[in-house]
């Protein structure tokens, strides 16, 4: 999966705007938006609100977890523990990087909250990394991890899939060959 | 022995009894049967008794492109001869692979936008192209960050191509 795969994924997460036009509830195939009342606040999906947002037509409010001291609690929470945190939403990482580049004017000390989320990211990465050492040094066969986000599986994906399959290939090597010439390796 | 390419085709002359010679894996594959012992197989040296011993030491200290660029599967290819040895040399391949793949994934996940011919230069095939997929999670990653994965980018296979004008297509 690409980035923006997971992105567009992300973009169904719904973020409350405060719309400066008026609409009549809209009826789509995934569901109801509006009614849309200048200065009435109203939950949308991501990808409306940033459009609406790059037309001018609306004020975006941050959610409630993306604060200064809520991400510091969860960039300190995430060092201090070995296993990994929850994070206030599935898509932490997209939704940093939507509402920061699109409305970083409607967020308050917005370069503070990109390195805090930043720093909690390097953070996860890395236990990432060490889990699947762990995993590989002692050949398990099945690993579980809770709170992984889509953002991080994906970056780590590909490699992790490709040297796992490696590795079954050399752990079959182990067993004495009955059959077990092939062409190709 | 005379054994000779020249060009496409393959020369055989004459093999005798007892001779060393150097042929290619797939040939040496083709002429090995348990049963009828037409070749014996020595090992090459990396995959001996004194190498192993370097590689459970610490094999990230080994550079595996030198040791002939495709030490896991010429490794793995070897096995199908029959040596008593094989099942010291499977384990060693396995467990060089698992104490370099921390180094491999470490490296990958976080050279970004530089130089890592450094990085690449002492890992055989199989983790040059593992290093190249940890690289690309990466760089997608980066790259999508900073806004750039939705720009539409000249494709690198075109990239070099001398634009030619619209009347030089016409004569």
């Amino acid at each position: 999966m690409e980035p923006a795969e997971a992105e567009f994924l992300a973009e169904k997460e719904l973020v409350t705007i405060v719309p400066s036009f008026s609409m009549d509830r809209v009826h789509l195939i995934g569901g109801d938006l509006g009614p849309f009342n200048p200065g009435l606040p109203v939950e949308v999906p991501v990808w409306l609100a940033i459009s609406l947002k790059q037309r001018q037509k609306c004020r975006l409010i941050p959610p409630e977890w993306m604060d200064v001291e809520k991400l510091e609690e969860i960039r300190d929470q995430e060092r201090k523990e070995d296993t990994f945190t929850p994070m206030p939403s599935p898509y932490y990482m997209e939704l940093t990087k939507l509402l920061l580049n699109y409305a970083s004017d409607n967020i308050p000390k917005a370069d503070e909250i990109r390195t805090l989320v930043k720093d909690t990211w390097d953070t996860r990465m890395a236990k990432l990394r060490l889990s699947a050492d762990s995993f590989v040094r002692q050949q398990e066969a099945h690993a579980k991890l809770d709170n992984l986000t889509l953002m991080e599986i994906n970056t780590i994906g590909t490699f992790l899939t490709q040297a796992l399959d490696h590795m079954y290939k050399l752990r079959t090597n182990l067993q004495p060959s009955g059959s077990a010439e092939s062409q190709d390796f | 022995m005379c054994w000779s390419t020249s060009g496409d085709s393959l020369c055989l002359s004459l093999f005798v009894q007892g001779s060393k010679l150097e042929i290619p894996m797939w040939l040496a594959k083709g002429l090995h049967d348990s049963k009828r012992r037409l070749i014996s197989v020595e090992l090459p040296k990396i995959y001996k008794e004194a190498w192993r011993t370097v590689f459970s030491a610490d094999a990230n200290v080994v550079d595996l492109h030198k040791m002939g660029p495709y030490y896991y599967g010429f490794g793995s290819q070897l096995l199908n001869f029959d040596n008593p040895e094989n099942p010291e040399i499977a384990q060693t391949i396995l467990q060089t692979f698992i104490s370099r793949f921390r180094r491999i994934m470490d490296s990958s996940q976080n050279a970004y936008n530089e130089d890592t011919s450094s990085l690449v230069a002492r890992l055989d095939e199989l983790e040059r192209a593992l290093f190249q997929a940890g690289q690309k999670g990466l760089n997608d990653f980066q790259c999508w960050e900073k806004g750039q994965a939705s720009q539409i980018t000249v494709s690198s296979l075109v990239q070099n191509y001398g634009k030619r004008k619209f009347t030089e297509m016409d004569g």
